[in-house]
């Protein structure tokens, strides 16, 4: 997943990412044995052989390696295979170095387009098949999208290249960029050229993405939802990869999206989500773009420029919340400066307030969505029943993987003696869990009581140790037969099928409380296991009897039961 | 502004708290957020983390799932631990 970045090849003597040296073309040929790969070290062009030169983080003057002949952009696409390698070293550079261009001071707006021109349309390799792959999994899990990246390197490196060509707009975009964050634009560009390892896949598609929504207007808003499709590829990339993956999903952000804002929360947040480190990268770039995307919203892209840089200083900031505050700061200072009138600011304010406002409101619903497409059959549209539903979701869910994983753990510990339970009990699991899963919110009511007693009783096999691992074992029949001796009673609980687990798992004793504590259970299981194999006759004869309503709750079944015992 | 925001989301206004605490609750339910600081966490974080946490959980099924069958492949069909199982995986 180190693949996000492309190698940056440069001319040898590049010291300084700047816009003039972007702007040569490479010319020096270079040998295809060996492809010299300028790598972005600490917003310091490097040279570097695909062989994997060691790569130095050197202040920007330095050059690596220099000797060799500058690398050509495009020649990589061929060695791709070679690239990928050092490409993944060179991403793992290009990360920090993605950190140092952030605060690098960009240079001429107009480099950008002349790069863009030199480079974007030129280039081109044949990718186009990337595009499509790279479209596809941008929302995919981790995995999926590695294999992509390394089939068709030069397949993504035409892509990219057709994906910058069609326009435009990533011209136009990539002006404002320039201006905003040129090195990002540069970085964008150049890895279209260059480089279609893996992580230039996901710029590109994310490239495509911005594209396509900066077609509709320069401002934040369609980038956003551009980089949506991001937020989850470097997401997931995140959350499967690794630093590679963060880095790519950062740097691909970072060069495609300045102007989302919004995504940059979406960004850090499921950066944070899976892991703090993939967040600190992706809040630098979040934290840039998000000052960029408010600024887009503003005019003035100066002053953008120079609140980007506020932001930048600003990076630590990873929330949603802080990102909004900046630019609720950065617009209004903006504004004021340019204003220098107390009531204009006032009202300015007050205005950039409320697009922060709509912002983490969109955030929101948006994330509302999301969360409405994971849970099966929820047809509701007010948010708070879809909260409600989500949260009875998430209970079901939880208690579905503590059973199953009990399960795991039973499994191998299974008693004969409580086969006969088995049956039963593994239906009031099933309908328990279906019920829970998604049955509707008016069984839900069977579902709610169990709640409460299974977190007990789960609870218990969360605990074990080996020792208890072999609780489980007569634990999960437990809850079937646990009745005590009464024969009743465990054909009381069978029948009961949603409320079997609960049923028998109240059901300890009618002389003791259940729920009082998980040791009583665990004696209760350890003596009943005594008695297991002349229960399992017991109730296998005596199921039929009382056969309470599947709904009843669970009081009911306890209450019944200590007296009934 | 607060008269502002009142009147133009009144109706928001009252299910605002509901919302708040629907996702304070949901905040409970999820084990990473649950042991930081409750009080800054913000609902489009809740929201998120909630998603993520749902995924995990069905992955965590699928992987469950995955290996209750090949328990089941392990013993015998008749047994009760196999329709255990197999209600397990439903």
């Amino acid at each position: 997943m180190n693949h996000c970045v492309p190698d940056f090849e440069m001319d040898d003597d590049y010291s300084i990412l700047s816009s003039s040296t972007l702007n040569r073309p490479r010319k020096s040929p270079v040998p295809e044995d060996e492809i010299m790969e300028l790598l972005w070290q600490n917003g310091q062009l490097v040279m570097q052989s695909q062989n994997q030169r060691s790569f130095k983080k050197s202040p920007p003057s330095k050059h690596q390696d220099g000797d060799q002949s500058a690398s050509k952009e495009i020649r990589p696409s061929h060695h791709h295979h070679q690239q990928q390698q050092t490409v993944t070293d060179n991403l793992f550079m290009q990360e920090d170095e993605m950190a140092s261009w952030l605060h690098y001071p960009f240079n001429d707006a107009n480099f950008d387009n002349d790069f863009c021109a030199d480079i974007l349309y030129p280039s081109a390799p044949c990718v186009t098949s990337i595009a499509t792959t790279t479209a596809s999994p941008p929302v995919r899990p981790i995995e999926q999208p590695v294999e992509p990246r390394h089939l068709p390197v030069p397949a993504s490196a035409s892509a990219v290249a057709s994906s910058s060509r069609p326009p435009i707009p990533p011209v136009r975009r990539t002006e404002l960029e320039s201006s905003r964050i040129p090195n990002f634009a540069h970085f964008s560009r150049h890895k279209v050229r260059t480089e279609p390892s893996g992580p230039s896949n996901s710029k590109s598609v994310v490239r495509e993405l911005t594209v396509v929504d900066s077609c509709d207007t320069p401002a934040v808003v369609p980038e956003s939802r551009g980089f949506r499709a991001m937020p989850s590829i470097s997401n997931t990339e995140g959350a499967s990869g690794g630093n590679n993956n963060n880095a790519c999903g950062t740097i691909a952000i970072g060069a495609a999206a300045v102007a989302a804002s919004t995504h940059s929360a979406g960004v850090s947040i499921g950066a944070g989500a899976s892991s703090r480190e993939n967040l600190a990268t992706c809040e630098l770039t979040v934290t840039s773009s998000p000052g960029c995307s408010s600024a887009s919203a503003e005019p003035a892209a100066p002053k953008v420029a120079a609140e980007d840089r506020k932001r930048k200083d600003r990076e630590a900031a990873g929330d949603a919340e802080c990102r909004s505050e900046d630019a609720e700061f950065e617009s209004p200072n903006t504004k004021k400066q340019s204003r220098g009138s107390t009531s204009t600011k006032r009202s300015r304010a007050a205005e950039v307030h409320n697009l922060s406002e709509r912002r983490r409101r969109d955030r929101i619903n948006e994330k509302m969505r999301a969360l409405q497409e994971l849970i099966p059959r929820c047809n509701k549209s007010d948010k708070a029943s879809m909260l409600d539903e989500a949260i009875e979701y998430l209970k079901s869910l939880q208690l579905q993987v503590q059973m199953m994983s009990m399960g795991c753990g039973m499994v191998p510990m299974m008693f004969p003696g409580v086969q006969q339970f088995m049956p039963p009990m593994g239906m009031g699991m099933g309908m328990g869990m279906g019920m829970g899963m998604g049955m509707g919110m008016g069984v839900d009511m069977g579902m709610s009581r169990p709640m409460m007693p299974f977190p007990n009783v789960l609870a218990g096999p969360s605990l074990p140790t080996a020792a208890a691992a072999a609780h489980l074992g007569p634990r999960f029949p437990m809850p079937a037969f646990h009745m005590p001796p009464p024969a009743p009673d465990p054909s009381r609980i069978q029948p009961n099928q949603p409320d079997a687990m609960l049923g028998s798992l109240g059901l300890q004793t009618p002389n003791q409380p259940w729920m009082s504590g998980f040791a009583d259970p665990y004696q209760q299981y350890l003596g009943l296991h005594q008695m297991q194999l002349p229960l399992p006759q017991n109730q296998a004869t005596g199921q039929p009897s009382s056969s309470k309503p599947s709904t009843s709750k669970d009081a009911e079944n306890l209450e019944n039961h200590p007296p009934g015992t | 502004m607060s008269s502002r925001r009142s009147s133009q989301s009144g109706v928001s206004r009252i299910s605002d708290d509901q919302i708040i605490e629907l996702v304070s609750k949901l905040r409970q339910l999820l084990p990473e957020i649950r042991n930081r600081r409750s009080d800054k966490v913000s609902a489009s974080k809740v929201l998120q983390e909630t998603c993520n946490y749902i995924r995990n959980l069905h992955k965590e099924v699928d992987d469950l799932s995955e290996r209750l069958s090949q328990l089941l492949s392990t013993i015998d069909a008749d047994s009760a631990e196999a329709a255990i199982i197999r209600s397990l995986i439903m």
